[in-house]
């Protein structure tokens, strides 16, 4: 009588059916025939016509101050693979930028109001002049910190994926990246008196990989923007 | 020298030193940023880092100088 070998998991008694040896099955190599015919001319095509698209939902810009840079010719970014061209790069709306401009614009007339108030007259007049650049100084990186914040803050769509850029307080970089295949669904909201006249918003992007939502925030024109990606999605699945 | 005014020499020389290493990281951080995000406007912005540390720099000095 065979005893099992296994003594872990049968007992000493149990009679063994001597298990037979399974065939392994064949792998036999299936070779794929295209069926589809291969028209890599209709894709270049479609591409040429996809970005025409882009400029007809976005219109042609040409500044690098401007909230949407269509098909840029020296924008970029360092994370930027080889084989990646970059479609569009979006700013936040400059409308974003009012509230620090009206305050460094009242910054500028504090020493005036300071002086009309008498303010400094008890200071010597040497101190008087250390602090007063010394106050435009701080305006003036105050304005510079704002103005960096805005304009290194960018949303990059590729070809192949969507990358948020941000800049915190100029000391944090946030970077953010999902592949365009990956998007799952868009979503846009306006809201607020400033963002339904100067019609900008969130863009919000539900996405498949590990960051699973991409927020684009105080983007110009949001549903431009839903509508650029929807043709992308559609050229990448060609 | 009043002491109040003494006082606030010492006051404008610590903090103008102190501005003096803000501008450094100032310039530090808009190159690291040009590096991270390229385009037209980037040397504008470098160069107006750099012309704000020379200024603080020059605020170090008339400090020293003036008061």
């Amino acid at each position: 009588m065979n005893r099992s070998k296994d003594l872990d998991t049968i007992a000493p008694d149990d009679l063994i059916i001597e298990a037979k040896e399974e065939s392994i099955p064949t792998v036999t190599p299936i070779i794929e025939k295209e069926t589809k015919d291969f028209k890599p001319e209709i894709k270049i095509i479609k591409k040429i016509q996809f970005k025409d698209k882009i400029y007809d939902i976005l219109g042609h810009t040409k500044s690098p101050l401007s909230s949407f840079i269509v098909n840029p010719e020296t924008f970029d970014f360092s994370e930027r693979n080889e084989d990646e061209s970059i479609l569009l790069a979006i700013r936040p709306h400059w409308v974003t930028n009012f509230s620090w401009i009206l305050i460094s614009i009242a910054m500028l007339f504090i020493p005036s109001i300071l002086r009309f108030l008498n303010v400094l007259e008890s200071l010597p007049f040497n101190y008087q002049f250390v602090s007063i650049l010394f106050w435009y100084l701080i305006t003036f990186i105050y304005v510079f910190e704002k103005f960096l914040s805005w304009y290194f803050n960018v949303f990059i769509v590729t070809n192949k994926r969507l990358v948020d850029i941000d800049f915190n307080n100029m000391l944090n970089k946030h970077f953010a990246e999902a592949d365009i295949n990956m998007i799952q669904d868009t979503s846009s909201s306006v809201k607020g008196i400033f963002g339904t006249f100067f019609n900008y918003g969130t863009v919000l992007i539900q996405t498949a990989s590990e960051i699973n939502q991409i927020v684009f925030e105080d983007v110009p024109n949001p549903s431009k923007v839903i509508k650029v990606l929807q043709e992308i999605r559609e050229v990448s699945e060609l | 020298m009043p002491y109040f005014l003494l006082v606030q020499k010492f006051f404008f020389i610590a903090c103008s030193f102190l501005y003096f290493i803000f501008a450094l990281i100032v310039v530090k951080q808009v190159t690291s940023m040009s590096k991270n995000v390229h385009d037209k406007f980037n040397p504008i912005l470098i160069s107006f880092s750099f012309i704000h540390l020379i200024f603080s720099g020059i605020l170090i000095f008339l400090i020293l100088l003036l008061l």
